[in-house]
């Protein structure tokens, strides 16, 4: 990576000092015919959802895709996913941090009105972020911040104060500061500021209308319909029959059925799942990083992507965070070697007459079928595996960062230190392979806490190359996160994981 | 004698009544027992995955989860009582979650019954009319055949032809604004993928229940006197058969329900069949055992109504 690209990459990380690094547009390049989007038409879409997990709040726990879509519409965030930068304006149109990067002041956007008409101001902002942070899951959703910790700075601004320096904070606004008005108890129904207004909800189905209101670029479409599917083998049938026009997030397996046919597009977004093996570093078989390395070394991922993903992926590096424009491109692709795998094991003195077992679950397509293909590749060094499935909530509560080796998957993959600080710290939310690496904690609080660009990109890609060389992940492969569309759908969303939901440049070609 | 006979019905269906819900209750403790056994919680299965334990465990006390499962279920029993389904471990009122996939799947259930017991009548009723003929081969064959069917291979086969092929019927049932399903020729489909082996099963009972009336003596009179067919089908063979025709069709109940859980995953149907397997996978037994107390109502109203079918016709029989 050329010194310039670094400097690039800075800029696109966060904010420089008192700068604000936004303006740039966020939302994906709209792809299709040339000439401008055309207005009006209804986009059905299907979006997976289950029906006992339905939820309209917008600071609740969703489990479906389905409630996150209709959630994005009508609500706004400060910040939204962007490419490069990876963070783009929403309702805050400018941010900037005190020079130790623990207090962010974020300017809102003028002239937000609420679907009801009511001006946006401050108070509502802080409102809905403290009752964001008091939801049971609020500790996980705003790390370091506390409740007090979220203040209005006149009608027009709010500040965030961090109980440590974070250069990360405006990535960690994406996701899930929907603002509604403050005092609102009952979130059901209540009004947003979001570039779509609710017609009517039902039990997870709902209509949403164009707010002909909205501070952005008017939505082409007039309105969007979601309805909810528990499968998507249903909702890829829903549209090879023409019940819908987009089949969101419908998985590889699916989407293959409707590979040559005419009038049907597959969208591909890249970098969408990663999908991993986890290795217990903190004691067992794998606590040896020789025997780490090995297993890496003994996955043929080009194998594994074609067979498990169909093709629809690429190998991965063993690093979380692939599309972040900070991601270490220049260490070198990890690629088969047997003699150097089975020289390590026997370095390490790795037991390979006992069998093994490595746990796995069909939380996501292709996953349980990653574990069957390891276990037949990890065979060929001599290490005998059987392979155990269990279902979802089992292994949330009894493998997950318990088990010594199983399966596993992450969703947000556009930031490396967003990856880190949920994984991979010592201390982290969820440090699924129990991995204490003290060189890495102190890079990534060097990071963390470094204002000058330069600098945090180069401790960034400190902390990449020991997750390289030492952490408890196998990265096998990245799944491209795959929609199906009629081939009149235009302008939809290119970007990983939940940038899939910005609809608001989606419009309907005649 | 009139008086007599009335309290004594009134005792049958009491102690019916009595025996089915005592059962019922054993049927939910089981249920929540099932529940408890299964590893894991339902404060682990509804939180997402990005949960710390300590947010875990705040939810389990939340929940109620760290009280012994005989007092969880006795108090969701109390409320049942007064009719307070109570609330799902997502904090939802259950009602909320549960009315309109039940009122859905009653639907669903209801068509399905009604073409089961239109088909099984004709058809059972054409061919016993016609002993050994082509007809009566041709139904009675096919009904063995169709019956050992299960519900997802009729399903998916009816996907494929009618609406990926031949664009003719939706693939899947969407609810619409009101909740219920968004056209009526959404049920078309999956209607038909549970009524298939029903009318096989049926057709079966309605046959053979219809020809152990032919040997009866005031049946051969009735056809040596010649009578038109359909005479002899609606006033002496059928009030006779009756009573089985009636218990079939009350397994069928059974049947159904259980095959509503893999048609409606297929057809996308907005049912009870997702509320069960959402329930399970969440470990939530308030709501498993409202959808079993629910589903188990309506069986047990069939069974009672087949059994007074079968004692009433008992009592009248010629």
């Amino acid at each position: 990576m050329s010194r310039r690209r670094l400097l690039q990459g800075g800029a696109a990380v966060g904010t420089t000092l008192f700068l604000a690094a936004c303006g740039a547009g966020g939302s994906a390049p709209a792809q299709g015919p040339a000439g401008p989007p055309r207005a009006g038409g209804t986009l059905t879409l299907g979006a997976l959802g289950r029906a006992s997990a339905v939820t309209r709040d917008p600071h609740g726990v969703q489990v479906n895709e389905s409630d996150y879509l209709i959630l994005s519409l009508l609500y706004d965030t400060l910040t939204v996913p962007g490419s490069s930068p990876i963070v783009a304006p929403r309702l805050a149109a400018s941010w900037q941090s005190s020079p130790d990067l623990r207090r962010w002041r974020f300017e809102l956007t003028p002239g937000v009105k609420f679907h009801d008409g009511l001006p946006l101001t401050s108070e509502d902002v802080v409102y809905s972020m403290r009752r964001l942070r008091q939801s049971t899951i609020g500790a996980s959703r705003l790390p370091g911040i506390d409740v007090q910790g979220i203040t209005a700075d006149g009608p027009g601004a709010v500040v965030v104060q961090s109980n440590y320096p974070n250069s990360e904070i405006p990535v960690l606004m994406r996701l899930t500061t929907f603002v509604l008005k403050n005092g609102t108890t009952d979130p059901a129904g209540a009004p947003g500021t979001g570039p779509f207004k609710l017609d009517w909800y039902r039990e997870g189905n709902a209509r949403l209308v164009r707010n002909e209101g909205w501070y952005g670029e008017r939505a082409p479409l007039d309105a969007i319909e979601v309805r909810m599917f528990e499968k998507p083998q249903a909702m890829a049938n829903a549209l090879l029959s023409g019940e819908l026009d987009l089949a969101s997030n419908v998985g590889t397996v699916a989407a293959r059925v409707a590979q040559g046919r005419d009038g049907i597009k597959i969208v591909r977004r890249e970098n969408d799942t990663a999908l991993m093996v986890v290795m217990r570093a903190a004691d067992g078989p794998y606590a040896d990083p020789r025997v780490r390395e090995a297993f890496r070394l003994a996955v043929d991922r080009d194998v594994m992507v074609k067979q498990v993903l169909g093709g629809y992926g690429a190998a991965g590096n063993d690093i979380l965070g692939t599309a972040d424009p900070v991601y270490a491109r220049d260490l070198p692709q990890r690629k088969l070697d047997l003699a150097r795998a089975t020289a390590l094991l026997d370095e390490a003195g790795f037991d390979r007459s006992q069998r093994y077992q490595v746990i796995t679950t069909e939380d996501v397509p292709g996953l349980s079928e990653s574990a069957t293909l390891f276990a037949q590749q990890l065979n060929n060094a001599g290490v005998k595996i059987d392979v155990v499935k269990q279902e979802s909530s089992t292994f949330l509560g009894q493998s997950r960062g318990k088990a010594p080796l199983y399966t596993t998957y992450w969703g947000t993959n556009d930031s490396v230190p967003y990856c880190a600080g949920k994984l991979l710290l010592s201390d982290s939310t969820f440090n699924e392979a129990s991995w204490h690496d003290a060189d890495f904690d102190s890079a990534y609080r060097a990071a963390l806490s470094t204002p000058e660009p330069g600098r945090r990109i180069q401790l960034m890609h400190d902390m990449q190359k020991i997750e390289y060389d030492r952490s408890g992940y196998l990265l096998w492969g990245m799944a491209e996160g795959m929609d199906l569309a009629k081939s009149t759908v235009q302008g939809l969303p290119q970007l990983p994981g939940y940038g899939r939901v910005q609809l608001e440049r989606t419009w309907l070609s005649a | 004698m009139v008086e007599r006979l009335s309290g004594g019905r009134t005792a049958l269906v009491a102690g019916l009544l009595l025996r089915r819900t005592a059962l019922l209750v054993v049927l939910l403790a089981l249920t929540f027992l099932a529940v408890e056994v299964l590893p894991t919680d339902a404060a682990r299965a509804t939180l997402d995955r990005e949960a710390s334990p300590a947010e875990v465990a705040a939810r389990r006390i939340q929940l109620g989860l760290d009280q012994p499962v005989v007092v969880r279920f006795l108090h969701w029993l109390g409320g049942l009582a007064t009719g307070d389904l109570g609330a799902s471990a997502r904090g939802l009122p259950i009602w909320d979650v549960v009315g309109q996939p039940f009122r859905n799947t009653l639907l669903l259930g209801a068509l399905t019954l009604a073409l089961t017991v239109l088909f099984a009548l004709t058809l059972g009723g054409v061919s016993v009319l016609r002993p050994g003929r082509l007809l009566d081969r041709v139904v009675r064959s096919t009904s063995m055949v169709i019956l050992t069917l299960p519900e997802f291979v009729v399903a998916n086969a009816l996907v494929v032809v009618f609406a990926l092929w031949l664009h003719l019927l939706p693939a899947v049932t969407v609810a619409g604004s009101d909740g219920g399903p968004r056209s009526p020729v959404m049920l078309i489909l999956p209607v038909l993928a549970l009524t298939v082996r029903q009318i096989g099963w049926n057709t079966q009972i309605v046959r053979s229940a219809l020809a152990e009336q032919l040997p009866a003596p005031h049946v051969d009179s009735a056809i040596m006197d010649g009578l038109p067919r359909h005479r002899i089908l609606l006033r002496y063979l059928l009030p006779g058969a009756v009573p089985t025709i009636a218990a079939g069709l009350a397994t069928s109940v059974g049947m159904v329900l259980g095959g509503v859980v893999a048609v409606e995953t297929i057809f996308n149907f907005p049912g009870m069949g997702a509320v069960l397997v959402d329930a399970i996978t969440n470990r939530d037994a308030p709501l498993v055992a409202a959808v079993v107390a629910l589903t188990g109502s309506v069986i047990t109203a069939v069974l009672v109504a087949a059994d007074l079918v079968r004692a009433w016709a008992v009592g009248h029989r010629p």
